[in-house]
C-alpha cells in the first residue's frame, strides 16, 4: 500500500440475498483525490458508497481507511460524512442548527459550536439564511447547507451521492464549480457518485467507470476519453465509432481488424496485451478524431465508404450522422469551418476516414 | 379565490352539515341556555339566572374533582405516550412489511369489543378474589386491594386509548424519512440519540396529537372511574351525574360538561399549536 492512499477496497463483494451488487473489487483512493464513481442506475455505484459510509456491510473483503479495516465500525463511530442525493437536512432545525448538529454530537460546547458553523455558513455564503427554516431555501442553498453540515468536522473524506441531481441545468453547472473550489481549497479527498459523465469528468481526477457491479475501467477522465478500455465503457460514454471484427494479422507493429465495415487498420503501439490473428476485437475511434472527404485522400489506410443520413448543430459543433456499407450508424464531430467545404445533404456519398493512431483495440472478453 | 356553491357539491356536503347542526350545534346551543335555567321543586323552569354558574364555581368539590380529573387524565396521556412509544417504534422500525402488517391488524382488534364489555372483564382480573390475587395467593402474597383505585382506574384509560395511541404514533413514524435516520448516524449520532434528536421530532405532530386523543377520551371517559376507580375518586364525568340525580339538577350538570367542553377546546388548541411550532408548513 502506498504512503499517500486514504481508502484501499480489497475483494470487496456485496450481496443482497441472491443479487450480487458489487463483484470482487479492487481499488484505491489517495489523499486529496475527487474520485467520480460513475456508471448508470443500478450499476452498484452507490452501494459502493454506503459501504464506505458504513451504512452497508460489505459481504466479502476488507474496506481501510488510513490503513486500518472499518469492516465492523458503524457509521456512527467512522468519519465518514456523506451528502444525500435528497440532502437528508433535518426539517425540524434551522439552518445552523443542522450545520451544528455534527458538532454537538461530538460534545463540542455550545460557543464553540456555532463559532464554527458560522464559519462555515460564511465560507459557503448563505449567513444570512443561518435561522431561517429549511423549507425557506432554494434548491442551492439547501445544497449549501448539506456541504457545511458535513465538512464543518474537517473529515479527510467527504462521500457525495448524487448531490446535484435535483438542480437544474445552469445551477448544476454553478455548483460544480464550487464543489471542485472547495475540494481544492480544503484538501479532502471527495468521493463522488454520479450517473452524468459530464459532472464526472469535469470534477474528477480520476474516474471509476461501474457496470453491472464490476469496476469496467479506472483512469484519468482524459485517459478514459482517449483510450476507453472495454467495449462498455466506449459505449457508455457514447463518444467513440466502434467497429467489431476478428484480428486477422499483426505485423511490423500495424494490427488488422477484418470487420463487416472492411478491413481496418491499427497501431499495436501501446496495446495492454499482444494481440493474436482469430482474437474478438472492437476498434474504437473518436467521433472528433474521424474526419470525412469526398474522395479517398492519400496517406491513409482507414478510409470507408458512407453515406449521410442526418445532421445536428448544436453551438459551435456539427454532428452528422453517417451509414456505412453494411448498415452501421457512425458519426463525426466537427466545427463549422472543418465541414464549410463539403457536400453536406442527406444520402450523399462521401468517404470516412482516420489516422490509424487514432484508432484503439479493445478485446472482448 | 372564492368558489360558487353548486349542486353536485351540496349534494354531498349538505347531509353532514345538517347532521352537525342538527346534533352538535343545536346540543350545544341548548346545553348553554340549560345552564341559566333554575330549578323550583324540582322542576325545570326556562330562565336566564347565573345561579347555577355561581353555585358550582363556588363549590370546593366542584374544583377538586376538576383537578383530580384533569390531573388523572393528562397522566394517562402521558403514561399510554410513554408505554406505546417503544412498542410502536418497534412496528415502524424493526418489523418486516407483513410484520406490520400483522401488528396494525392486532391494534385493530381490541375495537372489536365494547369498551365496557373490556372494563368488565378487568374488574374479573383486579378483584379481591379475581385472577391477580389467586395468582398472587399461590405463593402466598395478598389478596391485595387492587379494584376501586386510582391505579384501576389508569389501566382503563390505558385499555381504552393504548391500540388508539399506537395506531397514530405509527402512521406518524412510518412517514419518517428513513435517509434522516441514517443521516443522523452519519453525522455521529448513536442509536438511541437518534431516537430524541431526530425521531421523535421528526414524528413530533404526530406524537402530540396522539397524546391529545388519549387526553381527550380519558378526560370525559365515565366507564373506568365508575367501574374500575368504584367512583372514587370523584371525576367530573361522575359528578354530572351524580347532579342529575340529585334533585334534577340538569341546569348544574349542563354547567360541568361546558366547564370541560371549554377545557378539552383550550387543551386541543394549545396541543396543535404547540405540535406546530416553528412550522412554517
Amino acid at each position: 500500500m502506498k504512503n499517500d492512499t486514504l481508502v484501499s477496497f480489497e475483494g470487496v463483494v456485496k450481496r443482497f440475498g441472491e443479487f450480487v451488487a458489487v463483484q470482487r473489487m479492487d481499488f484505491e483512493i489517495g489523499k486529496g483525490e475527487f474520485l467520480a464513481i460513475m456508471g448508470s442506475s443500478g450499476c452498484g455505484k452507490t452501494t459502493t458508497l454506503r459501504m464506505l459510509a458504513g451504512l452497508e456491510a460489505p459481504s466479502e473483503g476488507v474496506i481501510r481507511l488510513s490503513g486500518k479495516p472499518i469492516n465492523d465500525l458503524p457509521t456512527w463511530s467512522r468519519d465518514t460524512p456523506m451528502v444525500w442525493q435528497s440532502l437528508a437536512l433535518f426539517p425540524f432545525l434551522n439552518v445552523i442548527e443542522n450545520v451544528e448538529f455534527a458538532l454537538k454530537m461530538r460534545g463540542v460546547g455550545k460557543a464553540e459550536r456555532r463559532r464554527k458553523a458560522e464559519q462555515w455558513l460564511d465560507r459557503m455564503q448563505i449567513t444570512e439564511f443561518a435561522s431561517r427554516n429549511i423549507s425557506q431555501l432554494s434548491g442551492g442553498q439547501r445544497q449549501r447547507v448539506a456541504l457545511a453540515r458535513s465538512l464543518v468536522v474537517e473529515p479527510e473524506i467527504l462521500l457525495l451521492d448524487e448531490p446535484l441531481s435535483a438542480l437544474d441545468a445552469a445551477l448544476k453547472v454553478r455548483m460544480q464549480s464550487v464543489l471542485k473550489n472547495l475540494q481544492r481549497e480544503t484538501g479532502i479527498t471527495f468521493v463522488y457518485v454520479t450517473h452524468s459523465q459530464s459532472e464526472a469528468f469535469s470534477m474528477a481526477d480520476r474516474v471509476v467507470i461501474m457496470s453491472r457491479g464490476k469496476i469496467e475501467q479506472i483512469g484519468t477522465p482524459k485517459e478514459i476519453y482517449r483510450t476507453p478500455r472495454t467495449r462498455f465503457v466506449a459505449g457508455f460514454l457514447g463518444s467513440s465509432n466502434m467497429f467489431t471484427g476478428k484480428v486477422s494479422g499483426s505485423d511490423g507493429g500495424v494490427v488488422t481488424l477484418d470487420t463487416p465495415a472492411g478491413a481496418l487498420r491499427l497501431s499495436a503501439a501501446g496495446m495492454p496485451q499482444p494481440v493474436a490473428a482469430g482474437q474478438t476485437a472492437t476498434l474504437t475511434v473518436l467521433d472528433t478524431k474521424t474526419d470525412l472527404a469526398v474522395t479517398p485522400p492519400s496517406g491513409r489506410v482507414n478510409t470507408l465508404p458512407v453515406r449521410m443520413i442526418g445532421e445536428e448543430f448544436i453551438g459551435a459543433t456539427a454532428t452528422i450522422y453517417l451509414e456505412t456499407a453494411d448498415g452501421q450508424e457512425i458519426r463525426i464531430q466537427k466545427s463549422h469551418e472543418d465541414l464549410a467545404n463539403l457536400p453536406l445533404q442527406i444520402g450523399q456519398e462521401l468517404v470516412a476516414h482516420w489516422s490509424y493512431e487514432d484508432g484503439h483495440l479493445v478485446m472482448e472478453e | 379565490m372564492r368558489r360558487s356553491l353548486t349542486l353536485y357539491g351540496l349534494t354531498f356536503s349538505l347531509p353532514l352539515l345538517i347532521w352537525q347542526l342538527l346534533f352538535f350545534v343545536f346540543p350545544l346551543v341548548f346545553l348553554v341556555a340549560l345552564s341559566f335555567w333554575t330549578v323550583k321543586n324540582f322542576r325545570m323552569q326556562p330562565d336566564i339566572d347565573a345561579v347555577n354558574w355561581v353555585t358550582m364555581y363556588g363549590r370546593p368539590l366542584f374544583w377538586q374533582a376538576y383537578g383530580i380529573t384533569f390531573a388523572m387524565s393528562a397522566a394517562a396521556a402521558a403514561l399510554v405516550s410513554a408505554l406505546a412509544f417503544p412498542c410502536s417504534y418497534a412496528i415502524a422500525f424493526k418489523l418486516s412489511e407483513t410484520g406490520r402488517r400483522w401488528a396494525v391488524f392486532l391494534m385493530v382488534i381490541p375495537f372489536f369489543t365494547s369498551y365496557l364489555v373490556r372494563v368488565y372483564s378487568w374488574q374479573i382480573f383486579l378483584s379481591d378474589a379475581g385472577i391477580i390475587n389467586v395468582m398472587l395467593g399461590w405463593v402466598g402474597l395478598g389478596p391485595y386491594g387492587l379494584l376501586n383505585t386510582v391505579g384501576a382506574t389508569m389501566i382503563g384509560y390505558l385499555t381504552l386509548t393504548f391500540p388508539l395511541v399506537v395506531l397514530l404514533q405509527l402512521f406518524s413514524l412510518a412517514f419518517i424519512d428513513r435517509t434522516l435516520i441514517e443521516a443522523a448516524h452519519n453525522l455521529r449520532c448513536g442509536r438511541l440519540r437518534t431516537v430524541f434528536a431526530v425521531i421523535i421530532p421528526s414524528a413530533r405532530v404526530g406524537l402530540v396529537i396522539a397524546a391529545l386523543f388519549a387526553f381527550i377520551l380519558s378526560f370525559g371517559d365515565f366507564v373506568s372511574p365508575i367501574y374500575l376507580g368504584g367512583g372514587d375518586p370523584t371525576t367530573l364525568s361522575i359528578l354530572i351525574t351524580d347532579t342529575t340525580k340529585s334533585g334534577q339538577q340538569w341546569p348544574r350538570a349542563a354547567v360541568i360538561a361546558l366547564t370541560m367542553i371549554g377545557t378539552l377546546m383550550a387543551v386541543a388548541f394549545a396541543a396543535v399549536r404547540f405540535a406546530y411550532k416553528g412550522r412554517t408548513k
